[in-house]
């Protein structure tokens, strides 16, 4: 069920990339796509995650005037980076998720801006401005949308801290002075 | 499905990844290489995709936004009904005067046995998405191969020249912005028949912006003089307008002119375009027989 809520979001996200630009330019500043992609990351499932990766980044570069796969390339990259810290560090918490998803939107775009000089393709927009101004419409959406996902998701989370804390509160029971009192 | 143990996982995915970084590597090698003549089937597949989606937006958007737009603009119209009232009327005493202008004209034309032809014919197209990237500004119209939409061929709007055609699915098309720094458009300052300004305009890394290169440092520019394309580079039609020159700097008789053009077309608010399928005239023999003839057209 959740795998199938988590594919949801996903087409939602890259539905969104597709058509809101349209709508109000603001939006271009948003990467919707890896904002799912980083969350599907952060659920500790790596293969998911980059599989998601793939199909976002090549949906975009679909209808993107850029290189066919350069997004899936990033993508890719990314999940599998932050599926590797995720699997190391307990990022649950929504302050720690922040800075995972700015930082993830930093080294997207940089990367993304380097594979297109690499290959000799030139942008008409300025890297600086719209590295930075990627950085701050992506955290906020992220942000946002973390929280809305995180009710959805609600019922694995409260599982997965209970597990996780199973462990300490069994050995402060075996604590040698309470046994002793 | 196969049940995989967290071991198995950890060992598969950086495989799973290097197959993946490179399967990406490859499209975009690909794409690199004939980016601005081919097209990729992906592309016409992820166009066809998302007309079933970006349509259907577009008509609820600028239909939600025209309704409130008018809701706006209803408090204003009292008072233009009273002055539009007598402009009708003034108006309708011109074009009295006009119809039998008209009618003297038709009455001489056909003395003269003129006959009235369109130059191309012109499809008229809605833009139904942009890039989904904020680094590049390429178009969706709701136009495509159904149409008689061509790869290569000319968009325009009333302004002037647009871009062309990178990519055609049967609804839709995908349309190359004039400022994209690979495009190249032959150009001319000033009329095609009596100026000899020629020079390719190029996108720059500005938006809003077109760079005229390769005009001999002695011909004599002026800011505010207007650029049209010489239909020479095998894509564009000539005559269309590109832009009007902003800025002129360099030029000496060995350096050529820096010519800088905003491009005429409101490219960035525009919504309205229209496609002219134009097919350029094919080539002489012997120059498709030079050995950089497909390069050249390829380039542009």
């Amino acid at each position: 069920m959740e795998q199938l809520k988590l594919t949801i979001a996903l087409i939602l996200a890259v539905v969104l990339q597709w058509t809101l630009r349209n709508v109000a330019e603001p939006f271009m500043f948003v990467d919707f796509p890896l904002i799912i992609v980083v969350y599907a990351a952060l659920q500790r499932n790596s293969i998911r995650a980059i599989l998601y990766g793939t199909f976002a980044g090549i949906s975009v570069d679909a209808l993107s005037g850029g290189l066919l796969g350069a997004n899936g390339f990033t993508k890719t990259l990314i999940a599998y980076a932050v599926s590797e810290i995720a699997r190391r560090v307990y990022m649950d918490n929504l302050l720690l998720r922040i800075p995972v998803i700015a930082g993830a939107c930093l080294v997207s775009e940089a990367v993304y801006f380097g594979i297109h000089r690499i290959f000799g393709v030139e942008s008409s927009a300025d890297p600086v401005t719209t590295i930075s101004y990627t950085l701050i419409g992506t955290t906020i959406a992220g942000t946002i949308i973390y929280i809305s996902l995180d009710r959805l998701f609600t019922e694995k989370r409260t599982a997965r801290k209970s597990e996780m804390f199973k462990t300490r509160r069994q050995s402060r029971r075996r604590n040698p002075i309470r046994l002793g009192k | 499905m196969v049940e995989r143990s967290q071991k198995e996982v950890w060992r598969l995915t950086p495989w799973l990844v290097i197959a993946l970084l490179l399967g990406n590597f490859i499209l975009m090698a690909f794409s690199a290489k004939d980016i601005t003549s081919g097209q990729r089937i992906i592309r016409v597949w992820g166009l066809t995709v998302a007309d079933f989606v970006q349509s259907p937006v577009t008509s609820i958007t600028s239909s939600v936004s025209n309704y409130f737009g008018s809701i706006a603009t209803l408090r204003t119209a009292q008072d233009e009904n009273g002055v539009l009232k007598q402009r009708v009327q003034e108006l309708e005493v011109e074009l009295k005067g006009k119809e039998e202008l008209t009618a003297e004209n038709d009455r001489l034309k056909s003395l003269l046995n003129l006959k009235e032809t369109n130059k191309y014919k012109v499809l008229p197209a809605r833009i139904i998405g942009r890039d989904p990237s904020a680094w590049f500004d390429s178009s969706v119209i709701n136009r495509g191969s159904l149409d008689g939409v061509k790869l290569n061929m000319p968009v325009v709007t009333d302004g002037g020249l647009v871009g062309r055609v990178t990519a055609v699915s049967p609804l839709t098309a995908q349309v190359d912005l004039i400022t994209r720094d690979k495009s190249g458009v032959g150009g001319v300052i000033g009329e095609i028949g009596s100026s000899t300004a020629l020079g390719v305009v190029s996108g720059t890394s500005k938006k809003d912006l077109l760079e005229m290169r390769y005009v001999p440092g002695s011909t004599n520019v002026q800011v505010g003089q207007s650029v049209f394309t010489t239909g020479q580079d095998g894509i564009f039609p000539a005559g269309l307008k590109i832009g009007d020159i902003v800025n002129v700097g360099g030029g000496s008789a060995s350096e050529a002119l820096q010519i800088l053009v905003q491009p005429a077309a409101r490219l960035n608010s525009m919504q309205e375009v229209a496609v002219l399928l134009y097919e350029p005239p094919q080539r002489p023999d012997f120059e498709q027989r030079l050995p950089n003839a497909g390069k050249d057209t390829k380039k542009k």
